[in-house]
C-alpha cells in the first residue's frame, strides 16, 4: 500500500540514491587500493569513483586533504539530494544532519567556553551539520548569552530544553553535553520515524528503527566501556543511555551498574549479536585486555568497535533491499562515511608504511 | 719553531732561568692534566654519541607508532578531535625537570621527565566512540615525548661537551706546541747566554791573570836589578872601607847610602 504513492514525491530521490550506492567502492576496488604503493597510485585508483574531486589535489597529497576531498563529494551529493527532497523526506534528511550539528555546536560551545574567536572554528565544522543560524552562534561571547538567545534559535533547541541548563554548559564536561544531546537526538529521531504519518508502519520505520536501535545500543556500550577509569559517575552515565534500543531497559540498567568489562558483557548477554561480538573480541574473559580496537601490538583479531562498524554497514547494506523507504538515504550516507574512513585508513597505512594492518577496512559490497 | 725569535722577552739571568724552569714544569703538569681531562670528556662524548644514535632510532620507531595510533583515532572517531583535546587540556600532565651532572668539571644539564598522576583532562574525549583509541594514542604520544626529552638532554650534553672538548683540546695543543717549546727555547737561550757570559768572564779573568803575572814579573825583574845594583854598591863600599879610613866615627863624611 505504501508503495502506491511513494514514487509521486520520492521516486526520483530513491533512484538517485540507489545510483549513488552503485558508485560505492566494492571489495574488488578495495583490493586494488590495498595494492597501491604510493598515495598517487591510490589517487589514480580512486579516479573512476571520485574523478573531479581529486583532480585538484597536488601530487602525493596528504591523507587529510584526501579525506577532505572525498568528504566534499559526499557533501555535494548530499546537498543535491536534500535540495530535491520534499515533505517528510526533507524532514527526514534534516534529521540526518542533526547528528553532525550536535558535533558542530559542541565545538562552538567549547570555543565559547574558552573564550576563543569562534569564527575561525566555523571552518572546522562538519559541512553536513551546517545550518543557517550557525554563524550567529559566534556572536555570543559568554555561555549564558549563547544559551538564552542563540541556541534557542537552532534546530537543536529541543534537545537542550529540559535536560541542560546554561549552568550545565559551563560546568559539565563538553563530552557529557554532547552525549546528552546525542541521546536526545536519537530518541527524537526514533520517535519521529515511528510517529510521522508518512513513515509510521512503512518499511522506513522498520529499517530506521533497527538502525537507530543499533546506534543507541552501540553508544550505550561504548560510553560504558570508555567511562571506566574516568570521573564520570554511574548516575551521570545512566543519563546518557538512550531510552530505547534492544538493550533497553534491562540491559541499560545493567550497563549503568557495570564496573568493568565483565559487567558490560553480562549486560549485553541478552542480545545474541552483541554477545557474540564480545566473545569474538575475547573481551570479558581477560579484563586486562581492555581495548576496543587493539592498537599497536597484537592486532590479530577485529576489535569491538570494528565489529560494530561492520554491523552498521551490514544493516545499511540491508536497507537497500527494501523498496519505498527513506532509510536508504541514511544508509547511503553511513556507507559513504565508512568508505571515506576506509580510504583514509588505507592512505594512512600507505603513507606510514604500515602495510600489515592495511586490511583493517570494512567493505560490505 | 724558529729558534731565536720564539722565546719570551726576559733578561738572561739566573733568576729568570729558575722562573722559566718552574714554568716549564708547571706547563708539563698542566698539559698532562688537561690531556687526561680531554680524554675523559672524549670518552663521555663517544658514549653520548652512541646513545644519541640509539635514541634517534628509538624515536623514529616510537614516532611512527604514535603517528599510526593517531591514524587509528581518526579512523575510530571519524572526525577531528584536535580542537577538543586542545581546549580541554588544562594542566600539563607530562612535565620535565632538569638537574646537573658533573663530568670532569663540566656541568651537563640532564632533563628528566615525569608524569603527574591523576591528571586526565580529556579522559572523556571520544566517549561516544573511539575513547579507548584516544587514551591509547595519548599514552603512545606520552612515550614519544619521553623519548624526545631523553634525546633533548643527550643533544644538549652533546653540544656542551663538544664545545668543552674543543676548548680543552685547544689548550692542550697550545701548551704542547706553543708554551712548552717557547719555554724550552727561553731556557736554552738563557743557558746559552749564561754560558756565553761564563766564557767571557773566564777569558777576562785569564787576561787579568796574565796581566798580573806580567806585572809581577816586571816588578820582580826590577827588584832583582835593584838588588844587584845594591849588592854591587855595598861591595864597592866595603872595598873602600877596607882600604881607606879605619875610623868610622871619623871626621870624614860618609857617602849617602841610597837604596
Amino acid at each position: 500500500m505504501e508503495g502506491l504513492l511513494f514514487n509521486v514525491n520520492n521516486g526520483y530521490i530513491e533512484g538517485i540514491v540507489r545510483g549513488y550506492r552503485n558508485n560505492l567502492l566494492t571489495g574488488q576496488n578495495y583490493n586494488n587500493l590495498v595494492q597501491c604503493d604510493t598515495i598517487d597510485d591510490l589517487k589514480l585508483q580512486l579516479g573512476p569513483a571520485y574523478g573531479d574531486f581529486l583532480a585538484s589535489l597536488p601530487p602525493n597529497p596528504s591523507t587529510s586533504s584526501l579525506a577532505a576531498r572525498t568528504t566534499d563529494k559526499l557533501i555535494s551529493e548530499f546537498r543535491y539530494v536534500r535540495a530535491n527532497a520534499v515533505g517528510s523526506l526533507a524532514k527526514f534528511i534534516d534529521f540526518l544532519t542533526y547528528g553532525y550539528m550536535i558535533d558542530n555546536v559542541a565545538l562552538l560551545i567549547t570555543g565559547t567556553l574558552h573564550e576563543r574567536d569562534t569564527r575561525e572554528l566555523l571552518e572546522r565544522c562538519h559541512p553536513l551539520g551546517w545550518f543557517e543560524t550557525m554563524p550567529v552562534l559566534c556572536v555570543a561571547t559568554n555561555i549564558e548569552e549563547l544559551y538564552n538567545s542563540v541556541l534557542i534559535e537552532t534546530p537543536l533547541a529541543p534537545y537542550f530544553k529540559g535536560s541542560l541548563s546554561h549552568q550545565d554548559l559551563d560546568e559539565l564536561n563538553i563530552e557529557i553535553v554532547r552525549n546528552t544531546l546525542y541521546k536526545n537526538y536519537l530518541e527524537d529521531f526514533h520517535n519521529f520515524v515511528n510517529t510521522d504519518p508518512e513513515m509510521a508502519g512503512t518499511p522506513t520505520a522498520e529499517v530506521m528503527t533497527e538502525i537507530l536501535e543499533f546506534e543507541a545500543d552501540r553508544r550505550a556500550i561504548n560510553i560504558t566501556l570508555n567511562s571506566f577509569g574516568t570521573e564520570l559517575s554511574k548516575a551521570d552515565r545512566k543519563k546518557l543511555y538512550p531510552a530505547f534500543g534492544r538493550l533497553y531497559p534491562e540491559g541499560s540498567y545493567m550497563l549503568s551498574r557495570a564496573d568493568d568489562i565483565e559487567g558490560v558483557r553480562l549486560a549485553v548477554d541478552g542480545v545474541g549479536d552483541y554477545k557474540s561480538y564480545f566473545e569474538a573480541t575475547g573481551m570479558g574473559q581477560n579484563s586486562t585486555g581492555a581495548g576496543n580496537m587493539s592498537g599497536g601490538a597484537g592486532s590479530d583479531g577485529k576489535s569491538l568497535e570494528d565489529l560494530f562498524y561492520q554491523k552498521e554497514m551490514e544493516i545499511s547494506k540491508g536497507a537497500f533491499t527494501r523498496q519505498f523507504t527513506f532509510a536508504i538515504v541514511y544508509a547511503w550516507v553511513k556507507l559513504r562515511e565508512q568508505e571515506i574512513r576506509n580510504i583514509t585508513w588505507i592512505a594512512e597505512c600507505i603513507a606510514q608504511n604500515q602495510k600489515e594492518r592495511i586490511g583493517n577496512y570494512i567493505s560490505v559490497f | 719553531m724558529s729558534g731565536a725569535q720564539n722565546r719570551e722577552a726576559v733578561f738572561p739571568t739566573r733568576q729568570s732561568l729558575g722562573l722559566m724552569k718552574a714554568k716549564l714544569k708547571g706547563a708539563q703538569t698542566g698539559h698532562d692534566l688537561l690531556k687526561r681531562k680531554s680524554e675523559a670528556l672524549t670518552k663521555r662524548f663517544r658514549e653520548i654519541t652512541r646513545r644519541i644514535d640509539e635514541a634517534k632510532r628509538k624515536m623514529g620507531r616510537v614516532m611512527q607508532i604514535a603517528a599510526f595510533s593517531l591514524a587509528e583515532v581518526t579512523y575510530a572517531v571519524g572526525g577531528d578531535i584536535g580542537y577538543q583535546v586542545q581546549e580541554s587540556a588544562k594542566s600539563a600532565r607530562f612535565r620535565v625537570r632538569t638537574k646537573q651532572e658533573n663530568v670532569s668539571g663540566v656541568f651537563l644539564p640532564a632533563f628528566e621527565s615525569y608524569t603527574t598522576e591523576g591528571n586526565n583532562d580529556f579522559g572523556l574525549t571520544g566517549l561516544g566512540k573511539g575513547g579507548q583509541q584516544v587514551q591509547r594514542c595519548r599514552e603512545t604520544y606520552a612515550r614519544a615525548v619521553e623519548t624526545l626529552v631523553e634525546l633533548a638532554s643527550l643533544q644538549t650534553a652533546f653540544v656542551i661537551l663538544d664545545e668543552v672538548i674543543k676548548v680543552v683540546n685547544r689548550r692542550v695543543n697550545a701548551i704542547e706546541h706553543v708554551i712548552i717549546p717557547r719555554t724550552e727555547n727561553t731556557i736554552k737561550y738563557i743557558n746559552s747566554e749564561l754560558d756565553e757570559l761564563d766564557r767571557e768572564e773566564f777569558f777576562r779573568l785569564k787576561k787579568v791573570q796574565n796581566k798580573k803575572q806580567r806585572d809581577t814579573a816586571a816588578q820582580d825583574a826590577e827588584m832583582r836589578a835593584k838588588r844587584d845594583a845594591k849588592t854591587a854598591a855595598n861591595q864597592a863600599e866595603d872595598n873602600k872601607e877596607n882600604k881607606g879610613s879605619q875610623d868610622i866615627l871619623g871626621e870624614q863624611e860618609d857617602a849617602d847610602v841610597i837604596f
